[in-house]
């Protein structure tokens, strides 16, 4: 009875309508808005509805017939709520179509769809049937706006909310990837990032940014716009745009430098993975940039023992007082270059020079010193070493042996390099001491070697002499028996 | 005597030769006996080396250790597990061919110079290390332990 | 004589009868020709092979012939023992020259036909001894067990193995298995210090035994030259010291070799290594490799290469055989064409051994 009687209203309502919308002709709209529904409600403001699409675009059925059974017939295309992958291939039946999509005025492009589907959201799935997310799961169902519109769930601000109503969620993610972090939302605010986009600024970068849109992939994947070796590219699309970073005041260079740096070369030239990209040293969802005191942690996440022992060094709270720093001070931040031995002592480009002068704290400046000096003839001797190790080689001699113990002077040096983090000349010259007595075993080889190949030479002279001497006198004395045979 | 008269310079001449030829013939029996007597001589180390090297008694290698041993012009560390398990790898670091040890206090393979660490499998786990250290076989021959080439 | 030594020669002569000896060698008389020179080949192969000896069997107090031990014995033996080099690069060198100089014997010996009857066996020993002498090359190259010698070793044992019917049980039996392993190693040691020198040294016996029974072979021209103006030397003392001295020349220019140029020894072998580039034979065997390359695949119904081995078999047997089949010369004609088939023979084996080593 009740039913019928809402019918009866309904048919009443669509009855009086028919006369007063322009959409006479759409008998969905009109009986749904006439019951008042979200969806009906919704689809008002759908960016769809505005370009002249209507229900049947995506559910089906006669939006002409007012006999609501004809109309909602399986006869009449009806297909009711679309389920699973369904969704997106009726979303995808426009979107895919650059031909549809220019005749209704859109400059979108047409490989979202396409996108998806090579996304690492489109290519999982739980149920077998469907995947992980179709475009409604995103750009909600009937009230799809721009990306631009402030209201669209995918409007900067609002994208971050959007993503983590799934990737915050535990026991979600756990059916997917249970070792995948879900706290990159909680990360994300106290990034720089995260605090301007909750403030409202809609140009700093959130999910969609670095992970993209429809395509994202697994951080893992190669081909993924976070994948190390692409990271610091995907963070440069920014970073290194003046008009985008005009109004917060920061450089453009880091890309730059950094690709010219240790760590960018290794990265993006030699292809090593294992080289530190942007996120290594700022964090990726709470990128910041490190705090002065805690710079020797986080290059100390791969150079430990030179952090431990700068750590432990007077170095660290003389640096911490005068709000230096701790590794950059003497090494850069992005463009940092191979370190050399120049960075030791006082010479005019090394760093030591830079505080410690000559007059005021004179140990310093002559610990800098000593060490430097220390350091260079490790270098030169293994250096000597090395030459006369190559030239008994060059000369044939075998002295693969030398060469074994010539590893141990190098590693002398290697770890010297390092040693200069502690600030400590005892311990440093205890370093450098050993490779220099290594060097020298070395070069005492090489000599001998060397004058073992000279003393070939010299015994073949001497033999050659005792061998002609000797051809020569057999000779006379043959004649000289020929001759007395013939005064036989 | 005429005959005597003729024979005197000649005698003396062929005194001369022989004196030289036995003399350069004892020189050169030097240069070739010396060189033979002092190939002779074992030289200070006995035995040549060789691709798979002899470390020594499986008793003697501490249980829950790492050992270094000179394998060709490449130094090769061999890690007895607690349990008494033999592994060989290089003991060149994959970063910067600094000699790595075993730390017993990690229980991890570590490279003194930059910090760098692998498992007792040999994998990189921390630090600069790019890769893995090349493995090397561990053959037991009754109490004798072999490490060789892994081919 | 020292009346010491006296003693000591007349003790051994009342025993042994030295003075028949010595009487008998200096009866002996070597012709006095202008191809002389060509004698001393024979002596200097001689001089060559007692070095053979002396240097390999002192090789042997260091080297290990296991596929584990052989490369790094040598190596150790050239940077460790003193003079290890010396004796090594002796024994490589004085390897080469005693092919070289058995060549030339052998050529000279050819073309002055000395073959001819009474000598057909000291030919056929000589040429026994020359088949040997490229066996000790081609089981010594193998010994140091370098990526060369592994994959020289290789292709010389595929090329025996391809004849019909018995190749491939030859290439098992010289391989000890079907491919070059350790077992090879061993085999190829075994061969070179205890089965070929064996069989040389009983050759070498016969060989000498008869040189010194026959006398030196007369060339041709001195049978229509009249007794008298025959030219000769004593064999003893004027030939040996003459022969000795020439020893001691080659025994300075070995050891010049040795200093100047030392053996190389190269990368260990490895059986999974991809075969170096330009792998050649040793220089002895270069012309037979070169011809093998040139002949087609197929030859009408035959397999090129079996042909070209089957050919090169035929051609050796042929030549060792030719006391038997040059009657001319057994009569004491002249015969030319043995001349033309030694100069066409020299000249292809020195034509194809420098295309093989330029190539």
């Amino acid at each position: 009875m009740k039913q019928r009687l809402v019918i009866l209203v309904a048919a009443a309502v669509c009855a009086a309508l028919w006369s007063a919308t322009a959409f006479a002709g759409d008998q969905c709209l009109t009986c749904h808005e006439a019951l008042d529904d979200a969806q009906s409600k919704l689809f008002k403001s759908d960016i769809h509805f505005r370009k002249g699409l209507s229900c049947v675009d995506c559910h089906g059925g006669n939006p002409k017939s007012e006999d609501m059974e004809a109309a909602m017939s399986k006869k009449a295309g009806f297909i009711g709520v679309p389920k699973g992958d369904e969704i997106s291939k009726i979303c995808a039946s426009c979107h895919s179509e650059a031909e549809t999509m220019r005749r209704f005025g859109s400059q979108m492009p047409s490989n979202q769809w396409e996108n998806l589907q090579t996304s690492v959201h489109g290519k999982l799935s739980t149920t077998g049937k469907e995947h992980i997310l179709q475009c409604t799961t995103c750009h909600t169902s009937h009230g799809i706006v721009s990306v631009k519109n402030p209201a669209s769930p995918v409007y900067p601000l609002n994208v971050v909310k959007t993503c983590s109503k799934c990737h915050s969620n535990a026991a979600y993610m756990r059916s997917y990837n249970p070792s995948l972090p879900v706290d990159q939302l909680d990360k994300y605010l106290t990034s720089i990032h995260g605090m301007k986009n909750a403030k409202g600024d809609a140009h700093t970068a959130e999910c969609a940014s670095c992970h993209g849109s429809h395509d994202i992939r697994s951080a893992k994947d190669v081909k993924s716009k976070v994948y190390a070796t692409s990271l610091p590219a995907t963070c440069a699309n920014c970073h290194s745009n003046a008009r985008t970073m005009k109004a917060y005041k920061i450089p453009t260079d880091q890309f730059e430098k950094f690709s010219r740096s240790v760590h960018g070369v290794t990265l993006l030239q030699k292809n090593d993975v294992a080289a530190p990209a942007c996120n290594d040293c700022h964090g990726n969802h709470g990128a910041a940039p490190p705090g002065v005191e805690s710079v020797s942690k986080v290059c100390g996440t791969c150079h430990a023992l030179n952090a431990d022992l700068f750590s432990a060094s007077p170095h660290k709270k003389a640096f911490d007082d005068r709000k230096l720093p701790e590794c950059e001070t003497c090494h850069g931040n992005h463009e940092i270059v191979a370190a050399t031995d120049k960075l030791l002592g006082v010479s005019p480009d090394a760093v030591c020079s830079r505080c410690h002068h000559d007059n005021e704290s004179a140990k310093g400046y002559a610990v800098a010193r000593t060490m430097r000096q220390l350091i260079d003839s490790l270098e030169s001797s293994e250096q000597r070493a090395r030459t006369l190790v190559d030239d008994a080689e060059q000369k044939g001699m075998e002295i693969s042996e030398a060469k074994f113990k010539l590893r141990d002077a190098r590693q002398a040096r290697l770890q010297s390099r390092t040693m200069v983090h502690s600030f400590d000349e005892e311990k440093f010259r205890d370093v450098v001491g050993k490779g220099i007595v290594m060097a020298s075993m070395v070069s005492e080889e090489g000599h001998r070697s060397i004058d073992e190949y000279y003393f070939r030479r010299v015994g073949l002279g001497i033999a050659t002499v005792v061998i002609t001497i000797l051809a020569i006198s057999l000779y006379l004395f043959i004649k000289r028996i020929e001759r007395s045979q013939h005064q036989q | 005597m005429t005959e005597n008269h003729e024979l005197q310079p000649q005698q003396t001449k062929r005194d001369f030769l022989r004196v030289i030829l036995g003399g350069s013939l004892l020189a050169w029996l030097g240069t070739v006996i010396y060189p033979i007597l002092s190939y002779l001589k074992p030289p200070a180390q006995a035995e040549a080396e060789v691709s798979s090297v002899k470390v020594g008694k499986l008793s003697a290698i501490e249980k829950d250790s790492g050992t270094l041993f000179r394998f060709g012009s490449k130094p090769v560390i061999l890690l007895r597990s607690a349990s008494g398990e033999l592994r060989a790898y290089s003991a060149t670091c994959t970063h910067l061919d600094c000699t790595v040890q075993y730390r017993k206090d990690f229980g991890l393979i570590w490279c003194a110079c930059h910090n760098g660490k692998y498992d007792v499998n040999g994998r990189n786990v921390s630090g600069p290390p790019p890769r893995p250290l090349d493995e090397f076989k561990v053959i037991v021959q009754g109490e004798e332990v072999f490490i060789s080439k892994k081919s | 004589m020292k009346p010491t030594l006296k003693k000591i020669y007349d003790w051994v002569n009342e025993r042994v009868e030295l003075d028949n000896l010595i009487e008998f060698m200096g009866k002996k008389y070597v012709p006095v020709h202008r191809h002389s020179v060509w004698y001393y080949f024979g002596g200097v192969s001689l001089f060559l092979f007692i070095i053979q000896v002396v240097t390999g069997i002192l090789l042997l107090m260091y080297y290990k012939g296991s596929e584990d031990l052989a490369f790094e014995s040598i190596q150790f033996l050239m940077s460790k023992v003193q003079f290890g080099w010396l004796i090594r690069s002796i024994h490589s060198w004085a390897a080469n020259l005693f092919i070289l100089t058995a060549m030339i014997h052998m050529f000279s010996v050819f073309f002055e036909k000395s073959y001819r009857k009474p000598r057909e066996i000291t030919w056929l020993t000589g040429m026994l001894m020359f088949f040997l002498a490229m066996g000790f090359g081609f089981s010594g190259y193998l010994l140091p067990w370098n990526e060369l010698a592994f994959f020289a070793t290789k292709v010389g044992t595929d090329i025996a193995g391809v004849l019909p019917l018995i190749g491939k049980p030859i290439m098992i039996f010289l391989r000890g298995g079907e491919e070059v392993t350790g077992a090879t190693l061993s085999r190829f040691f075994g061969f070179h210090v205890a089965v070929f020198p064996g069989i040389f040294t009983v050759l070498l016996g016969v060989h000498l035994l008869l040189v010194q029974r026959q006398g030196m072979s007369e060339p041709m021209s001195f049978e229509n030259t009249p007794a008298g103006e025959r030219k000769t030397m004593p064999f003893f003392p004027n030939f040996l010291l003459r022969d000795l001295l020439l020893w001691l020349i080659v025994l300075n220019l070995l050891a010049i070799l040795a200093v100047f140029f030392p053996w190389e020894l190269g990368k260990k072998a490895d059986a999974f290594a991809a075969a170096p580039a330009g792998i050649k034979p040793e220089w002895y065997f270069l012309f037979m490799f070169q011809s093998l390359k040139y002949i087609p695949g197929k030859l009408w119904i035959f397999d090129g290469e079996v042909l070209g081995i089957l050919l090169f078999g035929v051609a050796g047997l042929l030549w060792m055989m030719v006391p038997f089949w040059d009657s001319k010369s057994a009569r004491g004609e002249k015969n030319k064409f043995i001349t033309y088939l030694g100069l066409f023979v020299v000249f292809y084996i020195i034509i194809f051994t420098i295309i093989g080593w330029i190539s």
